[in-house]
């Protein structure tokens, strides 16, 4: 939060002051005063504590020091009254002279700088406080600082009417960082297990380097490092920079087993609008030797050279437990960038549109959602190609469909690859006729519905932790279309092979992840599906 | 969709690596089950993996949900042989010298095979048969990761590089020795009737003679004994050439970049010793004088040009005045 020293347009601290005129303040009163007002203000007061030591600076020589501390406060408050009263009246015209940065030997100038773009513009003191505080988070964001201390100073005697700024940094003195936690990956559709390793500020640049370890519920495990840098050659957004290895292991869903090995770029991000490029080696291979014939097919190694656009507008309250709002997510992958031809061509599409509207009592809300994606390969022959086995939609898993937007991912009550297009596995014994099970194939076009009404218990306890029940009901389904596929699709077919469930629950809030304890009632289904009516736990943590 | 069909009902699919080089299937691990195949008269549609060329699973046959892989049970031929499918060894298999063959090929040739396509020879041919459908980066390493992989098999280390390549040749030369003389004037190689050595034989002859470059060692061993490349030609006739048209259609075929036909008219048995160094030594003359020849007509258009081009520029001029002046 801003200090503010002195009023610029009042005689500057070394002359004699007016007592009656002088409203010098210390800072931490004017936090205490603008913290009281707004609850939704995130700035630390651990800073503001520290300017108590600057209580009184601007304050002239003969200003007398009050005895009490209760009189003390009693007339700091009213100096600080008759600024607020200044500043409500009217604009309190002021402009930046210049802004000063200390307290950074390792960070390049530059990376600052480019945070307090800002205040450039600003024209009135009401301006500069809005402005000193956005710089203040923007500078806290970067993580490469312990704290951040933005001091409002009057300019130079002869410029009346200007301030300049002082922006103190303290960098990390630990750059070195771990962490461990649960997150919720999309393209995993289960709940991961994270380790990371991070390093602050390597080069001076902002720059963040980490590297973590991963292990997902659905037996995936990821080794990973990446870079963050916030100002990458004048690039107005951050760019990040991320090799991995990862191995997914779908035996038992898909019998077959991934391996990847690539790189990811993100190129542009900001609010609504994500651009990523990933280039991976992937190979697809079945140790078990008991895929089906589709997945077969399937098996070797491909280069992916994708990028992906998404544009995310998320207007709710809250994604954890939406209540008030609207949200819509488009994602699209183009693969297949680079001129040769043997590389992985495909276009992915998907779309995540959700609703939520509050009811009034007992802080209820209807949630409502619908999803679909559709994949499709390109290039010569693509009506008889199939499209490539992980870039098709598969439904199913521990994830609450509430939390996951994005795309289709799952339905209540149903397991980790749970529905869709099947194929038998191999026939193991040549005198047993019973198949030895199936494939999950997954499919090229995917569609799922949500309806999910949360209300309160009437029970103070459960109020406080946030822990609330929800009715819910869900229908999706997923189909081939490549291959001719698409020849035999019809909407009345997909409507008619709907799986749908119904079911309540009970929402338990924490702050690494959001649980859910639901009873799930499977109104349909169809032969091989991986779904069951019964009790059923879901892990989902913020997207 | 499930197919919950009988075995028997279901076409039998052979899954093997692109063709190339003439051949159905260019790769010395899958020619051999395709001739089997075809021996056997067994009727099969194929079908082709390019992205996989470290697989050890192909190739591999299957119909329904039966599969055969070539990891399994001592490969394709004697699963299908246990499963009752297909066996042309039925009474060979207590004779010592078809047993002894057999492991002969499968030994001393299989590993001059595997030696010449991936270390002795340039590695070209082995990056047409496995790599061609792949992107280059991958194509690459993978190559990089075999030729070290069949270094190691083959115990090939700096030291005795060369101590090994001659041991490996001189056990294919007796070993070809050996099938010549067991092969005779006959058609096949035991009792006048085929079996899985004949189809074993035959996948690596034909490998050898199309697929190996023409300075290939090995190549030039194979081609002094003229029965086996006689049995070699007449099998592939009818084998390959006559019955592709009733093979039925090929699912997923890649289109195999035109080769040029090396029938038996074009071979020679003596090998050309060193024709890659007089080839780019041709080339290198060929291109010195090009270059020579290029430079000087470059030189004769300068001098031209500067020489005549003066009185030509000032004709020109002149012309340009001439639209507005008038000489008299």
């Amino acid at each position: 939060m801003s200090n503010l020293d002195s009023v610029p347009d009042l005689t500057p601290p070394n002359s004699k002051p007016d007592p009656e005129h002088q409203t010098p303040f210390s800072t931490n009163e004017i936090d205490e005063e603008d913290d009281d007002g707004d609850d939704e203000n995130d700035v630390e007061d651990d800073e503001e504590d520290e300017d108590e030591d600057e209580n009184g600076v601007s304050g002239g020589p003969n200003r007398p020091k009050p005895h009490s501390r209760e009189a003390r406060f009693r007339s700091e408050k009213l100096k600080m009254d008759s600024l607020l009263q200044r500043m409500k009246t009217g604009p309190v015209s002021v402009r930046i002279h210049d802004v000063i940065i200390k307290g950074n030997t390792k960070t390049k100038d530059h990376i600052i700088e480019a945070e307090t773009e800002v205040l450039n513009n600003v024209g009135s003191m009401q301006e500069l406080l809005k402005a000193s505080q956005i710089v203040n988070l923007r500078l806290q964001a970067l993580e490469i600082f312990d704290s951040v201390k933005i001091t409002l100073d009057s300019g130079p005697p002869e410029l009346p009417g200007t301030a300049n700024v002082i922006i103190e940094v303290v960098e990390t003195t630990r750059p070195l960082s771990g962490q461990i936690g649960a997150y919720t990956k999309a393209e995993a559709r289960s709940s991961t297990v994270e380790g990371s390793l991070k390093y602050k500020n390597l080069f001076g640049y902002g720059d963040l380097w980490d590297g973590s370890l991963a292990y997902g519920y659905d037996h995936s495990a990821e080794l990973s490092a990446g870079v963050f840098l916030p100002r990458f050659k004048g690039l107005v957004t951050p760019v990040t920079a991320r090799a991995y290895l990862l191995s997914q292991d779908w035996l038992t869903f898909s019998s077959y087993k991934e391996r990847s090995m690539g790189l990811s770029l993100g190129l542009f991000s900001n609010q609504h609008h994500e651009v990523t490029y990933n280039l991976a080696w992937r190979t697809l291979t079945d140790p078990s030797q008991m895929s089906s014939r589709s997945v077969r097919r399937q098996l070797g190694h491909n280069l992916l050279s994708s990028l992906k656009y998404t544009f995310k507008f998320d207007r709710r309250n809250s994604s954890m437990r939406p209540t008030r709002g609207y949200a819509f997510v488009s994602s699209t992958q183009l693969g297949g960038l680079v001129p040769d031809s043997r590389s992985l061509r495909f276009l992915r599409q998907e779309f995540d549109l959700r609703y939520a509207v509050p009811l009034g009592f007992y802080h209820a809300a209807l949630n409502f959602g619908v999803s679909g994606g559709v994949v499709f390969p390109w290039g010569n022959g693509f009506s008889s190609k199939p499209s490539s086995l992980p870039e098709r939609f598969f439904l199913g898993g521990n994830i609450s469909p509430v939390c996951a937007l994005g795309g289709p991912t799952t339905l209540w009550g149903f397991k980790t690859r749970g529905f869709g297009p099947t194929e038998p596995k191999r026939r193991v014994n040549n005198e047993n006729a019973n198949p030895s099970g199936v494939d999950f194939l997954g499919g090229d076009l995917a569609v799922t519905a949500l309806a999910d009404l949360s209300f309160d218990l009437p029970f103070r306890w459960f109020r406080e932790k946030g822990i609330h029940a929800h009715v819910f009901a869900c229908a999706g389904n997923v189909t081939k279309l490549t291959e001719f596929e698409y020849r035999n699709f019809s909407v009345q077919k997909l409507v008619e092979s709907l799986r749908s469930s119904v079911g309540v629950g009970l929402v338990v809030p924490t702050s690494l992840f959001r649980m859910e304890i639901n009873y799930c009632y499977i109104l349909k289904k169809f032969n091989h599906d991986r779904a069951k009516t019964g009790a059923w736990l879901t892990f989902s943590s913020a997207t | 969709m499930e197919q919950a069909g009988e075995r028997e009902s279901e076409e039998f699919t052979l899954v093997a690596r692109k063709p190339y080089f003439d051949l159905p299937t260019a790769c010395p691990a899958c020619l051999p089950l395709f001739i089997y195949l075809k021996l056997a008269h067994f009727p099969f549609r194929l079908s082709f993996n390019s992205i996989f060329p470290d697989s050890d699973q192909i190739p591999y046959v299957e119909s329904g949900t039966y599969v055969a892989y070539n990891n399994e049970n001592g490969g394709v031929i004697e699963r299908l042989k246990q499963d009752g499918i297909v066996d042309l060894d039925s009474e060979f298999h207590s004779v010592p010298d078809w047993v002894a063959m057999k492991a002969m090929i499968s030994s001393w040739l299989a590993d001059a095979m595997m030696y010449e396509l991936w270390v002795g020879s340039d590695g070209k041919s082995a990056c047409k048969i496995y790599y061609s459908d792949l992107s280059w980066p991958i194509g690459k390493v993978l190559f990089l990761k075999q030729v070290y992989s069949v270094k190691q098999r083959l115990g090939i280390t700096k030291g005795n590089a060369e101590q090994r390549e001659d041991e490996i040749y001189k056990r294919a030369k007796i070993a070809y020795g050996a099938l010549s003389t067991r092969l005779g004037d006959q058609n096949f190689l035991f009792d006048d009737r085929p079996s899985s050595l004949d189809a074993t034989f035959l996948g690596h002859v034909l490998v050898t003679l199309h697929a190996l470059p023409e300075t290939s060692v090995l190549r030039s061993k194979l081609l002094g004994h003229n029965n086996i490349i006689r049995y070699a030609e007449k099998l592939k006739m009818e084998l390959i050439e006559s019955s592709s048209s009733s093979s039925g259609p090929q699912i997923h075929s890649v289109p195999s970049s035109s080769t040029p036909k090396r029938g038996p008219s074009n071979w020679s048995s003596k090998p050309k010793s060193k024709p890659k160094r007089e080839k780019t030594e041709e080339e290198k003359k060929f291109k010195r004088r090009a270059k020579y020849f290029l430079a000087a007509q470059l030189l004769a258009v300068l001098l031209f040009l500067s020489v005549m081009g003066g009185s030509d520029a000032d004709d020109m001029e002149l012309d340009d005045e001439d639209e507005g002046l008038v000489y008299g």
